[in-house]
């Protein structure tokens, strides 16, 4: 894949990525939160399949299927499981609510298009050009991790934070070697599995809880 | 020769560490003594060629530390330091075979002990900046362990080490940061590379040098105002302990300040020695008002090693500002003067630590106010005591009065000079030393009069026996000492001259000629200690004799006055308060004596009372108003800082997400 379809292509699959971060801090239901996070896995996945297709790469096509199978669709099914006695919860009470987040992720696009364009001019390649917005996505996963109060949203944060930084990884060195990305999606799987154990663990244990309780334990 | 005997030092205190650390407790004390004094011996031994032949020793190894060299070089100044440390290393640890108690016989201490002793013998040899560093961060860190030897069972031994860990660290990290700037304008870290480029150097890096070294020094001399930590320090740590820290340790921050500042930086303008001049004159009168006022024997020695640090310096200080205005010969007088001052010091007041450490050992206190009559108790500690301070308060025929009479012949011929800055420090200085020389002496005569004299001030203090005979030895050499370079200062005046002249650069002849007697060449002024010795001996001899022809009357025994009541006891006497008391009234502006008096009156009558509580308190003013201060600002800065991580995860991921944010809009 080369040209017009190849840049097209890969601006779609880009920006998918983006919009998937943004929807999750606009939407306040669990199970469409979960759904955009599988989006934003497969978007994920398709970057690397252009990316594959145009460099002729069949490594880097096998790197996407790992994204797209790890991200896509296991860790999604994790969560879905972790929450899965109460399908329809919603967060009620952010710490920011929903046009302020807007807003601030507006602002933090805007900071990574205005300080990453020097990377893009210094990559140079049609991929790399697109870099600020792996950054904007990766400060928007961040902002939801600050932002949202409970804890599957916690999850959803890092793993948003590490599809930012996958995609800023496939975008500048044209992909991670296979063997890399296998280890980092499986690293991934396995901090959500702990991190859904333990939530499943406190909401039996406390009830339904608000993370910012447990300040009890420090010194 | 020399350079294998160092080596052989070092091995053999490496090897008396491992002992301490393996071997069964019942051979522990004695192998760790036989060991270290051997290496004291071969460091001794190595620092008498190197000061005989004139030949540095060196030893260069690349194998020991990444990155940098292993490197010693024993010169003539470094070896007066080395020969101090072995002779003050070696009777501590014959010393230390017969203390017991204070957990110095622990599988720590023991191992601990013998390691402090070799750095103290090595740091004078290190020839570049990171071997000196390392000797002196170890020789820092294993004196630490050694004065928290005894902390599980006293709270104030904790408190003593905290305050000790904290001056130490805050001294070397001023040392590092000055020898690594150094270095790195000199282009080089040897020594000797650094004395040839660090004249050449820009001012500003030259001054900033000084003041950083002469910060961590001064801390380590326990000069005014970083001495904070020695009256607590030394007090508490163990007999031998005390002695090594307070006659070596000390010693190697005078030997820090004239190694950087007249070997590597090779003299600097006049006011850096101004300043030193400065510390010096507040170090001696503020340590000697203090040691003048305290009433435990081994704080009283340890303000007194403050008092003789300051005129330690005062000597460096005059030495270089002798230099700075072209005074050359008078730089070399007062500059031995003060090492002279360094070796006779470590001499008198290791006698005297040891001594306090055996009477501690023999009655259980360090509180002269209930000690008393330990002349009789203890015959053969207390005469060593008694001659330790004689030396100290400077009475001929004793060493301390050599060094002591140098130091005021040197100050005193700086007199007529033409320099405005010499002829107003000049005189302070003399001033300076005459006052402390005053107050040393009441300090002494309360120390022996209270402590010593007089009866028993309670019954473990009577029933007091003397320590066993290793203990005695090791305080007795050094006490003898005393006598012996008191009458013959010739024995080691050469050897002082030469590392003088080695620190200074210079290659003047010979200002003090040799012999029996000591005259300055050049200047007016002469000394025959041998002289005073035999005529002071004449005139006891004199005294006694007509005393026993005079006294043909019996002896009568009656009873003393009492002030009309009718039982004695031993707690009327006059006691180390009273006779401290009078100076802390004259010196009542410095000292400010907190005085609480408690009465409580029958309650029958106002005019009868049924008890009286005085008790009177004196603190460190620099403590009180300097360091108090720092720690309730640095405390409440902690207390601010710490509401900043209240335990909210989110709050922590704030954190993070703002530190992201700066720095993608700073740096990319």
């Amino acid at each position: 894949m080369s040209g017009q379809p190849f840049a097209s292509g890969l601006t779609l699959a880009v920006g998918a990525v983006l919009v998937c971060a943004v929807a999750v801090l606009w939407l306040s239901s669990l199970a469409s939160v979960i759904r955009a996070v599988s989006l934003q896995g497969i978007a994920l996945g398709t970057v690397a399949i252009v990316l594959g297709l145009h460099l002729h790469d069949p490594a880097l096509i096998a790197t996407a299927a790992v994204v797209i199978v790890v991200k896509g669709l296991a860790i999604p099914m994790l969560l879905r499981h972790v929450t899965g006695d109460q399908p329809l919860e919603r967060e009620t009470r952010p710490l920011v609510n929903v046009p302020a987040s807007l807003v601030a992720s507006a602002a933090v696009i805007f900071i990574a298009f205005a300080r990453t364009r020097g990377i893009a001019r210094y990559v140079g390649t049609t991929a790399g050009s697109l870099v600020p917005v792996g950054f904007a996505a990766l400060l928007v996963g961040y902002f939801v991790l600050v932002s949202k109060r409970r804890p599957v949203f916690q999850m959803v944060g890092i793993l948003l934070v590490d599809n930012g930084i996958s995609l800023v990884a496939f975008l500048v060195t044209a992909g991670v070697p296979f063997l890399i990305e296998l280890g980092v999606s499986l690293d991934v799987l396995l901090a959500v599995v702990v991190l859904g154990v333990l939530a499943v663990r406190l909401r039996t244990d406390f009830g339904d809880l608000d993370l910012d309780d447990l300040q009890e334990l420090h010194d | 020769m020399s350079a294998a005997l160092l080596a052989a030092a070092a091995m053999l205190g490496l090897l008396a560490s491992g002992a301490g650390a393996v071997a069964p407790v019942k051979l522990r004390a004695v192998l760790t003594v036989i060991l270290t004094v051997a290496a004291c011996g071969c460091a001794g031994a190595a620092a008498v060629e190197v000061l005989s032949t004139g030949h540095t020793a060196v030893i260069e190894t690349g194998s020991l530390m990444p990155l940098s060299r292993f490197a010693l070089g024993l010169d003539a100044l470094g070896a007066l330091f080395t020969l101090v440390a072995a002779s003050i290393g070696a009777c501590a640890m014959v010393f230390r075979l017969g203390y017991a108690g204070h957990g110095l016989s622990s599988r720590t201490a023991s191992s601990t002990l013998p390691l402090f002793v070799t750095t103290l013998l090595l740091v004078p040899a290190a020839s570049n900046v990171t071997t000196f560093l390392y000797l002196w961060e170890l020789m820092a860190l294993t004196s630490l362990v050694l004065v928290l030897t005894d902390h599980r069972h006293r709270p104030e031994v904790q408190v003593a080490g905290q305050w000790y860990a904290v001056m130490t660290q805050l001294g070397a990290a001023a040392i590092l940061i000055g020898l690594v700037l150094l270095a790195t304008r000199a282009g080089s870290q040897s020594f000797t590379a650094i004395a040839e480029r660090g004249p050449r150097l820009t001012p500003s890096v030259r001054d900033t040098v000084f003041l950083l070294t002469l910060g961590g020094f001064a801390s380590k001399a326990g000069a005014v105002p970083l001495h904070v930590w020695l009256p607590r320090a030394h007090p508490e740590a163990p007999g031998p302990v005390s002695a090594l820290m307070s006659a070596a340790m000390v010693n190697l921050g005078i030997y820090g300040i004239v190694r950087v500042g007249d070997g590597l930086l090779g003299g600097g303008p006049a006011w850096w020695w101004l300043l030193v001049m400065a510390v010096g004159a507040l170090s001696a009168l503020f340590g000697s008002l203090h040691s003048a006022t305290s009433t435990d024997l081994k704080r009283l020695l340890a303000y007194s090693t403050t008092d003789n640090v300051g005129l330690m310096l005062l000597g460096v200080g005059a030495s270089g500002l002798f230099a700075a205005t072209g005074h050359r010969t008078l730089a070399l007088v007062a500059l031995a003067a003060a090492l002279l001052h360094v070796a006779f010091h470590a001499v008198f007041k290791g006698s005297l630590f040891l001594s306090a450490g055996s009477v501690q050992q023999a009655t259980g206190t360090r509180d002269l106010d209930s000690l008393g009559g330990l002349l009789r108790a203890m015959p053969v500690s207390a005469p060593i005591f008694i001659v330790g301070a004689l030396a100290i308060a400077a009475l001929p025929p004793l060493c301390g009065f050599v060094s002591e009479w140098l130091l005021l012949q040197a100050m005193l011929h700086g007199l007529p000079s033409s320099n405005t800055a010499i002829a107003i420090a000049m005189p302070v200085g003399v001033g300076a030393l005459a006052l402390t020389g005053g107050l040393t002496a009441a300090t002494f005569v309360k120390a022996v009069g209270i402590g010593f004299l007089g009866r028993p001030r309670n019954e473990a203090v009577a029933t007091a026996g003397d320590v066993p005979r290793s203990m005695a030895t090791g305080a007795g050499v050094l006490a003898t000492a005393c006598l012996v370079l008191g009458v013959a200062p010739f024995l080691v005046l050469p050897a002082v001259l030469d590392a003088a002249r080695t620190a200074t650069g210079t290659t003047i002849a010979d200002p003090l000629s040799r012999g029996w007697s000591l005259g300055l060449s050049g200047v007016h002024g002469a000394l025959a200690p041998g002289l005073i010795a035999a005529g002071l001996t004449l005139a006891i001899g004199l005294v006694a004799g007509a005393r026993r022809l005079a006294q043909v009357r019996a002896l009568r025994h009656v009873e003393a006055w009492g002030c009309g009541r009718e039982i004695q006891t031993a707690r009327m006497q006059y006691t180390a308060t009273s006779f401290a008391e009078p100076l802390i009234r004259v010196f009542d502006d410095v000292l400010q004596p907190v005085h609480d008096l408690d009465i409580s009156h029958t309650a029958e009558s106002r005019y009868y009372v049924e008890s009286a509580r005085f008790h009177t308190s004196l603190e460190d003013g620099f403590e009180r108003h300097l360091y108090r201060p720092a720690t309730s600002m640095l405390r409440w800065w902690g207390a601010l800082t710490r509401r900043i991580p209240n335990g909210s995860v989110h709050r922590y991921l704030v954190f993070g997400f703002v530190a992201l944010v700066l720095v993608l809009v700073v740096v990319a």
